[in-house]
């Protein structure tokens, strides 16, 4: 009896945890890869190899960003790959036809962001004002955004201006510079999270005719949803092309169904109006960590994309028996 | 004369496809009232209050607010506006905080950010309001999911409070309070009272009406039919209103469909005791060969609920289950399906209707499942299905039809007609006629009748008491999960019905 009772306190304290932070599942799987890369390549522990993991990956934990503001309000959005490689070819082209000055860089860093909220109002105006279905919707610009990058850039490999990659590169104080673009991503977050606008665009995700009824703008808010979607897009196109220092009209392609896994992978709930966006940055991390883990058990290449999506299944299941088990 | 009213409104519409939800609304709301709307099931009065609150937009008639006529575009235009209202159906995120949740209409921001403590200083202002009898693990950071149905409801009254508007609708708001409760909220609204505030009250108890209500407007098929002030009348008067003169004793429709004479000695084709699960309780009645029993009562009291659960739809916690007097346990529609039990809902689009297949192919899925056929020759399964479809009269071009071509009357044909190509022994029919036209109607009770003629058991529960007056040899009426009472043979008056419905449980 007390045993039980014992046993229920702690899965309701369990339950409170994961209702608060979603992302702890999530965030336990992130530390026992990193335990097991650390076991396989201790190597892979090292300042060195984190901090390569970090600027590789940087672009998909900013890109399952602003994936998470449109699953939060239960939308999706397909196209965020195609913002990538369209916000990418954008910098790359002004950057080249301006110079590589560091004014005209900081320039065609504006120019991109804005391409990129335009891209999200853009989206948000489809499926929340027309009210198409966002997952074909999304898919549909998508293409359109990709036609528009061939055009801006037919050919990959237009090279990036020095100052630009260099300093994506670079440390200061030390400490690389990808680092001090994570903490600033890491406040950024937590500083939304207490907006009013993520808790409306929540609360429109949890319940859209309720949203409604309680006298909510509810399509303008799916709409600035899609808008923060845009923006940290950009911000993820800007971190991939300091990463890969080129231009590609196809490079962003093959993130977006990384971002949505991210997005669950750390506790968000596809059906909208519960998650958190730290957990959707720590997913982004995991698929990495799942990605260097193959190569470092040894995996033969032809059989490396097998193992990654059965470990990415894996972790998703760990994921959710974790938090059934709180709830229980 | 007295003042102005506060909100009038007069000779509202408001149509949904072929069903006039509400044909002439009129309502007149003084400063400082509490004005009860009263009316049976689907009368109109949650599309009157949603009209006025701005999530449902009328297709005529006028909304006089502080003596102008005004239109209200939308739920934020009804903010705007000093209106407020408590949803029936709730509006709450389930995932967000009490606090939030009481705070969202108009959530406290400094500069773009959630101002928390404002928002727990508001939020904690109205649950003072009710402290004591939220219950247990009621907190402000609680997340909504985690609440009962009571505490739900009282949050979302706390959110309608917090609105702090000058007209407050509550639409049913005390359906799951407990007494302390109602209590408290009276209590509350007397405060409002006071303060010159207006407030509508929708419920079904007679005796929370008379214990809040200054005045009472009763509507009856969409129409406003009269404003009662509540210290002038008793609750006979209102019931009689709410029926309406003469439909008193109508022994003319009773007299077509003869109450049965069930003889004792057979044995009922379906006989249920000591049932209950959610949102039943202790449900127990017999169902002879040949017999249609009516499910009466408000909605939602657990009627679909035992139907469903008699599907194997639902869980069943405790109780037995006899066909035939043999005991049955159907655990999941399958079952019930082979052991005979039909089940056809008025919700078809979730439960009935198989959308963009064809006509044969919405007809033949049960006789599949009870034939356990693998192999199918559609030429074959025509046959079978005709007679079916010939007996229920529908009209169609083709077997290969989509049904969704068919009107929603002939789709509901379909779906019955599902149940026949194999002759069940009980039909459980669930509300099947929502949404459905006159003519289709008649159609389907006189098939019904006919189908009891041949020795089928039939339970019907209706929304429409019209519809059981007419259709049911007994009617069991339902109230909070109960059968709170059997009417049969002269019994059936819609004043009994609307008695034992409306009685407090």
């Amino acid at each position: 009896m007390t045993d039980q009772t014992a046993s229920n306190s702690l899965s309701v304290a369990g339950q409170r945890l994961i209702a608060r932070f979603p992302f702890v599942p999530a965030a336990i799987i992130l530390v026992v890869l990193l335990a097991l890369n650390g076991w396989f390549e201790p190597r892979s522990l090292s300042f060195g190899a984190l901090r390569g993991l970090v600027s590789t990956y940087l672009a998909l934990m900013l890109l399952a960003m602003a994936q998470s503001y449109v699953v939060f309000a239960s939308d999706l959005d397909l196209s965020v790959g195609a913002i990538v490689s369209l916000v990418n070819v954008v910098m790359v082209t002004v950057m080249q036809s301006l110079g590589g000055d560091p004014l005209m860089v900081l320039f065609a860093c504006v120019v991109g962001i804005a391409v990129g909220v335009a891209c999200g109002l853009f989206n948000g105006f489809v499926v929340a004002a027309l009210r198409l279905q966002a997952i074909v919707a999304t898919f549909a610009t998508s293409i359109f955004f990709t036609g528009i990058a061939l055009y801006v850039l037919p050919v990959a490999g237009a090279p990036v201006p020095e100052a630009f990659w260099l300093t994506y590169a670079s440390s200061y104080f030390g400490i690389p510079f990808v680092f001090y673009v994570l903490a600033l991503v890491l406040v950024i977050l937590t500083l939304l999270a207490r907006s009013g606008l993520v808790i409306r665009i929540l609360t429109v995700g949890d319940d859209a005719m309720g949203a409604f009824h309680s006298g909510l703008p509810v399509t303008a808010i799916r709409i600035k949803g899609y808008a923060l979607c845009g923006l940290f897009a950009a911000l993820a196109a800007m971190c991939l092309t300091g990463d890969t220092a080129s231009g590609d009209p196809l490079v962003g392609g093959q993130m977006t169904l990384n971002s949505v896994a991210a997005v669950v992978l750390g506790g968000t709930a596809l059906s909208g109006g519960k998650g958190s966006v730290l957990g959707a940055v720590i997913g982004a991390l995991i698929i990495g960590l799942i990605n260097s883990l193959v190569f470092f058990v040894g995996t033969p290449s032809e059989w490396q994309n097998l193992v990654q999506g059965l470990a990415i299944l894996g972790a998703l299941m760990i994921g959710v028996l974790v938090s059934r088990r709180a709830q229980k | 004369m007295t003042a102005m009213p506060k909100l009038q409104l007069n000779g509202v519409r408001k149509s949904y496809g072929a069903t006039k939800a509400l044909r002439h609304g009129d309502l007149s709301l003084d400063a400082g009232e509490v004005h009860v709307l009263i009316g049976s099931n689907g009368s109109g009065k949650s599309t009157l209050c949603k009209i006025v609150a701005g999530s449902v937009r009328p297709d005529g008639g006028e909304v006089i607010l502080d003596g102008q006529p005004v239109e209200i575009g939308g739920p934020q235009d009804a903010k705007a506006k000093s209106i407020g209202i408590f949803y029936q159906e709730l509006s709450l995120a389930a995932h967000r905080t009490v606090e939030e949740n009481i705070c969202l209409p108009s959530l406290p921001l400094s500069g773009p950010f959630a101002d928390r403590r404002a928002i727990t200083e508001r939020a904690s202002r109205y649950l003072k309001l009710f402290e004591g009898v939220t219950g247990e693990g009621f907190a402000l950071d609680t997340p909504v999911g985690h609440l009962r149905e009571d505490q739900r409801q009282l949050v979302e009254i706390m959110k309608t409070l917090a609105t702090e508007a000058a007209i407050l609708i509550f639409d049913e708001p005390t359906s799951s309070l407990d007494r302390s409760q109602v209590e408290r909220f009276f209590a509350v609204l007397k405060q409002l009272k006071t303060e010159g505030r207006s407030v509508v009250f929708i419920s079904h108890r007679m005796d929370e009406i008379f214990e809040i209500g200054d005045r009472v407007t009763v509507i009856r098929d969409g129409e406003t039919v009269g404003t009662l002030k509540i210290g002038d009348t008793d609750q006979a008067k209102v019931i009689a209103l709410m029926v309406g003169e003469g439909a008193t004793p109508r022994s003319g429709a009773e007299a077509k469909n003869p109450a049965t004479t069930i003889r004792s000695d057979i044995t009922p084709r379906l006989s249920v005791s000591g049932l209950s699960g959610k949102g039943f309780r202790d449900i127990g009645f017999d169902v002879a060969p040949g017999e249609i029993v009516g499910f009466g009562g408000l909605h939602g009291q657990g009627q679909s609920s035992v139907l469903r659960a008699l599907f194997g739809a639902a869980e069943v916690a405790a109780g037995s289950i006899a066909l035939n007097g043999n005991s049955v346990t159907p655990a999941d529609p399958r079952a019930a399906i082979r052991l005979g039990f039909a089940y056809v809902s008025g919700d078809r689009g979730r439960d009935g209707v198989i959308r963009g297949r064809s006509i044969l192919e919405n007809v033949t899925p049960v006789h599949l499942l009870r034939a356990g056929q693998r192999l199918l020759d559609p030429a074959d399964l025509k046959q079978k299905a005709r007679p079916a479809l010939e007996a229920l009269k529908t009209v169609f071009a083709g077997y290969d039809q989509p049904v969704t071509a068919l009107s929603g009357g002939n789709q509901q044909k379909i779906v019955i007609a599902r149940w026949l190509v194999d002759a069940p022994q009980v039909l459980l029919l669930d509300d099947p006629t929502k949404g459905i036209d006159l003519g289709a109607k008649a159609d389907l009770f006189a098939l019904i009748r006919k189908l009891a003629e041949d020795g089928l058991g039939i339970v019907l529960y209706s929304s429409e008491d019209n519809e059981l007056l007419q259709n049911a040899d007994r009617i069991l009426v339902f109230n909070g999960g109960r059968i709170a009472r059997e009417l049969a043979g002269d019994e059936r008056t819609p004043y009994n019905l609307y008695h034992a419905a409306y009685e407090a449980a």
